[in-house]
């Protein structure tokens, strides 16, 4: 569970320096980080810019304006984490995300 | 007779199931989202029905077509136009598919035939009914009810032995929900739990909660910074042009009601652009501010409260205690005022929001129902060809067929459907088994085709499922979809052997392979590894670290690999010294074309080293290939030892050959030059590397078996000495833990060197736990005290060692003890006691 916040909290730091317009200089640092979750099998998916369907139960969505059958993901505030152990992969946080007729 | 085991908690905003099993009651996760709670929603879209939070993102947006909050109407004969259906729905039917989806939770292979179905004290016989009538909809043959206020009570009393122990008596139940508010007045006697009196309000609960933070805090201080006009109202205009930023605060401010509950104070930050322009929020909160927003509400529910407390003429020490359910009674404020106010013992012991369910299965695990049997007496072979010969195969009946790639490398694949026979009011549904994609229920035709969302560079796999028109499943057409993303299929190509790279193994003095990309992943391929520098290289010396990159069997010895790329950074590449535990990250690429490219980046001197290898060329580091031939140059010197110990005379004749070809060039690779641009150390490498290959073969099967027997006795004996070990326990154990963990993978490799050598790694922590026993150093240090003055390199040195041992033996002081005897087997001229080899290895830890 700590693992989860602590996961959160990175990608928050991240969109917030690319909002500055530095996320050049953290790159390196970011994939590292993120990279020691991945050995624990924490994997995560930030799925901004995606198509999204209702079929996607790996987001919880707030559907901005109109529904429509062409949508996509227009900001994530809390990113997709799936936990893989062996060949088995779990969701373990759903992505909370804005979506907007394409 | 059968327990029912089963309990629903069927809520207003939530459901929940949980079951009673080994003992113990279990709350089930949804597979899809692996959520406890389902969302008591139902959503008609136009071409697919959705059940639970997929259906509630679409409930303000699509109000005629998406349907909430039904419990509210059980009994009534209230119906729901649906406008994609053309057709009514019942707040029966509507239950019904909830509870058919809270079904699904306990998996495709289990299908109870009872359960039993929470309901709220208020509920009538025709709103109690309605939910039976829902219940055996959705395939239950048998529906028992309970009172939630009753399920929550027992929850609490199963909670602790105490709980147990002190039922009699009264007890308020207090149910503070995300949207309702309810409180029950419970009776609990050695014969009966029965619901007294309740009160509640249908419009009161956690969500108002949250917008009052957005309406007194978040709002002034966004008008505060922006100087927005007329913010307030946009805000609130349906499909306006702060939408988004609604939703987000409808989010923050439950975000900080939750942070809140933990800690006195948090902010709210987020950025947003508003009317053109960036913004970036920065919102302190603290308890108190919230505590005085919310405080009205608490007390309307206090309110209530003793209301019944007063209609039954109950002061409060006729109750024995409050049982908090719902979740906003995670609230502190609102456990604070319940104590201060009511003066009554409060219980936060079981979890409030799956109490009702908890409580329900307890209930279930008593009740009991008559089992339908199911016929299981064998049909002979005979029989059933002569039952088959009597049926006619309807051409009606429904055939579905499906289609789609078995690997892809889009992120989406397509399944194609194709039916045949009755599929008409027939649905279909395709979830991913992690939880991630489900399509919801969709109506069948003769051809239809689905998009199969895709997690990367794994296997996915689906499940494809058929429902009747009740939304029943017919379990024989249910299907099994595998689909291997990111797998090459026209244009790429798998690897042949595993990709490794050599690191130190410096507790063994040895290297050892880590798997960079297994075998069979298919190309291209891309992985930054981490590591860290595991010797100091001082700048503008001749030190080196080593990036050796190999392609062969991981768990075989390095030199059984074939090196593919190999870098070498010495001391005069860098800029300053390059420390010991500095950090070195090392990307590695293969493309489809098996090119090779590497990036080194060393993180404290800020260097980066690019290198492109074709792997058509040989890479061969030859300070490298030197202390590789030195180590299988040991290791069959040792083979040989132990063959003819063992009076295993084939393998030892064999083991002597390998030496004698393999000293046959020692000469030639200890005089080459370090930077010999000659093939001569290709040819020597590759030499090696057969050689290597062949030791590994020594001894066949036999060997292995042998093997694998040594070490799991040796497993036993080490286990022992472990536990014997009066110092670094919990280091000898992490050892001990590290090598078990690998042992599935090299008794698989079939590799007797791999196995000998875990067995030698075994050997070495079994000395390392007898070197931690003081038992073992009194032993040990009696012995260096008998040896001659020409056993020590420094014998006066010694003597005075062994007199401070002594010193410390005798005091009791094992620590100083340990250490003295360290020091003194130092000193010895040849010692086995404590290893101390010459080991340069890569560099990299």
């Amino acid at each position: 569970m700590n693992n989860l916040h602590i996961l959160n909290q990175l990608y928050e730091i991240e969109l917030k320096i690319a909002g500055l317009g530095k996320a050049e200089g953290f790159e390196r640092n970011f994939r590292r980080l993120y990279s020691i979750f991945e050995e624990e099998g924490l994997f995560i998916q930030n799925p901004t810019n995606e198509p999204y369907s209702d079929s996607r139960t790996d987001c919880d969505a707030s559907i901005i304006g109109e529904p429509s059958t062409a949508m996509k993901i227009t900001k994530t505030i809390k990113p997709i984490i799936y936990l893989k152990a062996g060949d088995k992969v779990q969701l373990v946080q759903k992505a909370v995300v804005f979506v907007e007729k394409i | 007779m059968k327990p029912v085991n089963i309990g629903i908690d069927l809520g207003t905003t939530n459901s929940l199931l949980a079951k009673f099993e080994n003992n113990n009651v279990r709350i089930f996760k949804n597979p899809v989202g692996q959520k406890e709670t389902l969302a008591s929603v139902v959503a008609f879209r136009k071409d697919r029905t959705l059940i639970g939070d997929k259906a509630r993102e679409y409930l303000t947006k699509d109000p005629v077509n998406v349907f909430g909050g039904f419990k509210r109407k059980m009994g009534t004969d209230e119906k729901y136009y649906v406008v994609n259906l053309d057709e009514n729905v019942t707040p029966v039917e509507l239950s019904t598919l909830v509870l058919k989806e809270l079904k699904t939770f306990l998996g495709p292979d289990e299908s109870p035939e009872a359960c039993v179905i929470t309901i709220p004290a208020s509920f009538d016989s025709m709103q109690s009914n309605a939910t039976l009538k829902a219940g055996l909809n959705a395939g239950f043959k048998n529906v028992f009810l309970l009172q939630e206020p009753i399920a929550a009570s027992l929850a609490f009393f199963n909670s602790t032995a105490e709980a147990k122990e002190k039922r009699d008596g009264y007890w308020l139940v207090y149910d503070f929900g995300g949207g309702t508010f309810d409180v029950a007045l419970v009776n609990s006697t050695q014969n009966e739990l029965k619901v007294v009196d309740h009160e509640g309000n249908n419009f009161l609960g956690g969500m108002d909660f949250d917008f009052a933070i957005i309406n007194s805090i978040l709002i002034p201080a966004i008008i505060a910074e922006t100087r927005i006009e007329n913010f307030e109202e946009e805000l609130r205009v349906k499909y306006g042009k702060y939408e988004m930023l609604y939703y987000q605060l409808m989010y923050y401010a439950e975000e900080a009601k939750k942070e809140l509950s933990q800690s006195p104070a948090t902010v709210i930050e987020f950025c947003a652009v508003l009317d053109n322009k960036n913004y970036d929020f920065y919102i302190p909160i603290n308890r108190e501010a919230v505590d005085a927003l919310f405080m009205p509400m608490v007390q309307e529910t206090i309110k209530l409260l003793e209301s019944i407390m007063q209609r039954n003429e109950l002061s409060k020490k006729d109750i024995n205690q409050i049982v908090l359910v719902g979740g906003t009674t995670y609230l502190p404020l609102v456990r604070e005022q319940l104590v201060l106010q009511t003066g009554m013992p409060v219980d936060y012991s079981i979890d409030p929001t799956s109490s009702i369910a908890t409580g329900a299965a307890w209930y279930a695990s008593n009740k009991y129902y008559e089992h339908t049997a199911i016929a299981t007496n064998p049909v002979n072979e005979q029989h059933a060809k002569d039952i088959l010969s009597q049926v006619d195969f309807d051409p009606l009946e429904l055939q579905v067929n499906i289609s789609y790639n078995r690997s892809s490398r889009d992120t989406e694949e397509v399944l194609l459907i194709a039916c045949s026979g009755d599929y008409e009011n027939k649905y279909y549904r395709v979830t991913r088994t992690d939880g991630g994609f489900d399509t919801g229920f969709i109506n069948l035709k003769a051809k239809k085709t689905e998009f199969l969302l895709l997690l990367p560079a794994i296997a996915n796999s689906f499940s494809f499922a058929v429902y009747d028109d009740a939304k029943n499943e017919i379990v024989k057409l249910r299907k099994e979809i595998a689909i291997l993303q990111g797998i090459y299929n026209i244009d790429g190509q798998p690897l042949p052997q595993d990709i490794s790279i050599e690191l130190d193994d410096p507790e063994n003095k040895t290297t050892r392979l880590e798997v960079v990309f297994e075998r069979n992943s298919l190309l291209p391929q891309k992985r930054t590894l981490y590591r860290e520098i595991s010797k100091t290289i001082k700048k503008g010396t001749d030190e080196s670290i080593i990036i050796n990159i190999l392609e062969g069997e991981r768990n075989s010895r390095p030199s059984s690999n074939l090196t593919i790329g190999c870098i070498e950074i010495s001391g005069k590449d860098l800029k300053v010294d390059l420390v010991k535990g500095s950090d070195i990250e090392v990307q590695i690429e293969i493309t489809e074309s098996r090119t090779l490219n590497t990036n080194v980046f060393l993180v404290m001197t800020q260097q980066e080293f690019k290198h492109v290898f074709s792997v058509s060329e040989k890479q061969v580091n030859i300070p490298r290939l030197r202390e590789q031939y030195l180590q299988l140059e040991h290791e069959l010197v040792e083979n040989i030892q132990e063959f003819q110990y063992n009076e295993h005379e084939i393998w030892e004749i064999r083991a002597a050959a390998f030496l004698e070809e393999l000293q046959s060039f020692k000469n030639t690779l200890f005089k080459l030059k370090d930077h010999d641009l000659s093939d001569e150390k290709y040819i020597i490498a590759e030499k090696m590397m057969r050689i290597s290959q062949e030791v590994d073969k020594l001894g066949g099967n036999e060997r292995i078996a042998t093997l694998i027997e040594s070490y799991l006795n040796r497993k036993e004996t080490v286990r022992a000495a472990i536990g014997a070990a009066d110092f670094e326990k919990e280091n000898l154990l992490q050892r001990y833990q590290k090598i078990e963990q690998s042992e599935s993978s090299f008794m698989r490799s079939r590799n007797a060197s791999v196995v000998e050598n875990k067995l030698k790694q075994l050997n070495d922590l079994y000395w390392s736990a007898l070197s931690n026993t003081t038992s073992f150093l009194i032993g040990k240090f009696i012995e260096f005290k008998g040896y001659n003055a020409r056993d020590y390199n420094d014998h006066a040195m010694a003597l005075s060692i062994m007199k401070m041992a002594d010193a410390a033996l005798e005091n009791e002081r094992y620590p100083e003890f340990r250490r003295q005897v360290f020091n003194l087997s130092n000193l010895l001229v040849r010692t086995n006691f404590h290893h101390n080899k010459e080991f340069k290895g890569t560099g990299i830890g």
